[in-house]
């Protein structure tokens, strides 16, 4: 075994909570996405490790799922964000509030 | 490769994975962060090869680097956001979401100390499968994983034809 278990286990936590933190902190709506991006790296990250550590290929085919659904959330987003740029030029995600209640 | 290279290159991978992240996502200029995101995206295909996920790595590359994170590039680029930095509310959410990030990899790092994180009787030894990642990814894939496969097509196209309506739609009425 290359690389420890706990080791990747560790690493794909770090990147998950680096980007929990991103999400939360930046104001830039795509650079939030960006940061739910890393969140899924992490996740593909374990799911691969679990997958090598088990000899089981069906953890790589999860990761290939999620990033089919990463490309999906990925047009969809920015399909919404140029719509709101569309209909609220140069909005920051705080002046995003007409929903609220 | 002798096991400690491969030793010192995942490490190595993974510290520069690691700041790469914490760079793309304390960066103030969009592009520079996007940059290390690419950056944090190829040393993460990297563990994989490590992993002997050569496919996903080859994906990773492929659909992550070449095409989502050019698409995030072109609409960061198109569209003029607004900078970050002008808003004096910036700092007053952070330290939440620092203790939430911690808090996440606290726990991960409590569940590694249980009472084990895999169950160590199925593990077979590693390089043990004699057709390769590929061959035997590509068998669960088109065998058990058939329907889920199909579905992430339909998923995709949901995907496709969504981002159409919600971004053309304006440019259509016109």
């Amino acid at each position: 075994m290359i690389a420890p278990m706990g080791a990747v286990l560790g690493l794909s936590a770090a990147l998950f909570g680096i980007g929990v933190f991103g999400f939360l902190a930046r104001r830039n709506i795509i650079l939030m996405f960006v940061s739910v991006e890393v969140m899924l790296n992490a996740v593909n990250l374990s799911l691969v490790a679990f997958s090598s550590h088990l000899g089981d290929p069906r953890g790589q085919v999860l990761a290939l799922f999620v990033i089919a659904v990463a490309a999906a959330e990925a047009g969809v987003g920015l399909g919404l964000v140029i719509a709101l740029n569309r209909n609220k030029p140069g909005a920051g995600v705080a002046d995003l509030t007409d929903l609220k209640w | 490769m002798s096991i400690l290279t491969a030793q010192a290159a995942f490490y190595y991978l993974a510290a520069a994975s690691v700041a790469s992240a914490l760079l793309a996502v304390t960066r103030k200029n969009p592009v520079h962060s996007m940059l290390w995101v690419l950056s944090l995206f190829m040393h993460v295909a990297g563990i994989f090869l490590l992993l002997g996920a050569e496919f996903l790595a080859a994906v990773q590359v492929i659909v992550y680097a070449g095409a989502i994170l050019i698409f995030y590039l072109f609409v960061l680029m198109l569209l003029d956001l607004p900078g970050e930095v002008a808003r004096p509310r910036f700092g007053r959410h952070w330290p939440l979401a620092a203790g939430a990030g911690l808090s996440f990899a606290a726990l991960a790092w409590l569940a590694r100390a249980g009472p084990g994180v895999a169950p160590g009787a199925t593990r077979t030894p590693a390089g043990a499968s004699p057709r390769g990642s590929l061959s035997e990814m590509g068998r669960e894939l088109f065998g058990p994983f058939a329907l889920p496969f199909e579905i992430a097509s339909l998923v995709l196209v949901a995907a496709i034809v969504g981002a159409v309506v919600l971004a053309g739609r304006r440019s259509a009425r016109s």
